[in-house]
């Protein structure tokens, strides 16, 4: 049973729809349209995060310079245990990483491989370097299904 | 029913004669597989991970041969010691273990990406460890060994490849799969570094499907088979796997289907080969293909294309340096049948359910060229 409280909201919230046009027009009332030029330019902002990120993936040593960022120490790069990313699973984080033995993101996996198997140094979560790396890994697994927690 | 599974039944259709099935070794392979756990006290298929004996595929040779073993050590990927240490540690090891074997194999046979990128400092380096083993030994080369000079430092320092030879009854062949690759380096003013390192690149795009046999070789390996009797068994060495299982990763030779027509007359023919650094097993027609682990590193099983046969390697844990690598060990018993064995320095090998293997993880992706590589 839907409580009062819920209820009260729900009314809110479509008096709110209705003002802002939703049902009766595009959907994106609150804002212009986006024209293909934007669409494009977002795009392009993400692929060229996508390149950097698989420079990185793959050991390029201008682009970590670049970056202020040394992901291995000993030649190895992410790329050689993951060809194509493989393994790498992004649509299962956040989830228990047995390595870790605790509650993991994406980030923190990426940053258990760099100190690890690369013997490299840890990065910020929030760098242009991870964010890249981040990029690059979706975007190869850009056909998956979200399976937060599934191991 | 996919494009590549559809021809590679066909394939299959094509070159098994009438009346021919899937060789019988496969039903002795889970036989050996549950009387060895029993033997070791283990319950069911799911305990047959032996230590430090592995795995177990038997291959049926021709009556009439000697009993010999042999070893398969592969995919070192040694880099100059100043710069990674693990990767020595592990070749070492397989090294030592195979010369510790008692009695000693007949021979090794090395299988290719004995360095990273094909640097002298990496093939000296490897030649200074394979120094351990007393045995015959004897080299193919993989692309890592090879796009720095284009096998200049290899084929002095050991041999060049195609070789054959007879031991015990068998026929022996030692193929070059890696030095056939389209020229993408002179129009791109690559220096040999870069082109290296592009071949270096598993994933990698500009090399293309640089894996085959080529037509010179294949012509080769006809004349070297010309006067071998069709019944008595053969024995094919090869960096790259001689039927096609994922292009994308060169894991395949582009010319699998002319190396088979040349193999098919024969009925006793096993393939051996590395790159894959991971438990394969095949059958197309009459030939057998085993895949060998690396002792560098593991990698996944490709988004497609895992042979059935195959019994998938469990997943490894990336932080332990020795998961999931290891070396082969090789016997041809009396009667003419041999095991090959993985040397994989854990205890359990195989695993029991996809969860465990890896093999289904990656079907999501969709392919496409390497995005760094677009220029």
């Amino acid at each position: 049973m839907v409580s009062a409280k819920l209820h009260e909201s729900l009314i809110a919230v479509a008096l709110l729809a209705l003002l802002l046009g939703f049902g009766a027009g595009p959907a994106r009332a609150h804002k212009e349209a986006h024209t293909a030029e934007q669409l494009k330019a977002f795009e392009d902002v993400f692929m060229e995060q996508v390149k950097i990120g698989d420079l990185l993936f793959h050991g390029d040593p201008g682009t970590q310079k670049s970056l202020g960022v040394q992901l291995s120490k000993t030649g190895m790069a992410c790329a050689m245990c993951h060809p194509y990313t493989s393994d790498t699973h992004p649509y299962q984080f956040p989830k228990f990483q047995e390595q870790m033995n605790a509650f993991a993101t994406l980030r923190d996996m990426i940053n258990w491989c760099i100190e690890k198997p690369n013997e490299g140094e840890k990065i910020d979560a929030n760098s242009d370097a991870m964010k890249a790396l981040e990029a690059y890994i979706y975007w190869s697994n850009r056909n998956s299904k979200l399976e937060p927690g599934v191991h | 029913m996919s494009d590549r599974e559809h021809l590679r039944r066909e394939m299959d259709r094509v070159l098994r004669a009438p009346g021919e099935r899937p060789d019988g070794s496969i039903s002795l392979t889970r036989r050996t597989f549950l009387h060895k756990s029993l033997l070791q006290g283990a319950a069911g298929a799911a305990a047959y991970g032996l230590f430090p004996t592995l795995s177990m595929i038997d291959l049926a040779f021709a009556q009439g041969g000697q009993g010999f073993r042999f070893a398969w050590v592969s995919d070192t990927h040694l880099y100059p010691k100043s710069l990674n240490t693990r990767f020595v540690e592990k070749a070492t090891r397989a090294f030592k273990d195979v010369q510790a074997m008692s009695p000693p194999p007949d021979f090794l046979i090395f299988g290719g990406d004995l360095g990273q990128l094909g640097d002298p400092v990496e093939l000296q380096l490897g030649a200074d460890l394979l120094q351990e083993i007393k045995v015959k030994k004897v080299f193919i080369p993989g692309e890592h060994d090879w796009y720095l000079d284009m096998g200049a430092t290899w084929n002095r320092m050991f041999g060049k490849a195609p070789w054959t030879f007879d031991h015990k009854g068998v026929r022996i062949v030692g193929l070059d799969t890696v030095s056939h690759a389209e020229d993408f380096w002179t129009s791109r003013k690559m220096t040999a570094k870069e082109r290296m390192g592009h071949m270096a690149t598993l994933d990698g795009t500009l090399g293309g499907a640089w894996a085959a046999v080529g037509a010179e070789q294949l012509k080769w390996l006809n004349t070297a088979l010309n006067d071998w009797p069709k019944d008595k068994p053969v024995l094919v060495f090869s960096h790259n796997p001689l039927y096609e299982y994922y292009p994308p990763w060169n894991f395949w030779v582009r010319d699998w289907r002319e190396v088979n027509e040349t193999l098919k007359p024969f009925a006793n023919v096993t393939n051996i080969h590395g790159h894959v650094h991971q438990p394969l097993y095949n059958e197309i027609g009459k030939l057998r293909s085993i895949g060998m682990l690396a002792t560098s590193w593991p990698w996944p099983y490709a988004p497609e294309g895992v042979p059935v046969l195959t019994r998938a390697m469990i997943r490894v844990d990336p932080g332990e340096p020795f998961d999931g690598v290891g070396w082969g060990l090789l016997t041809t018993s009396a009667n003419a049948r041999t095991d090959a064995e993985y040397k994989m320095w854990r205890k359990e090998v195989f695993a029991t359910t996809q969860v465990d293997s890896g093999t289904g993880d990656n079907d999501n992706q969709i392919l496409s060229p390497r995005i760094a590589d677009r220029i």
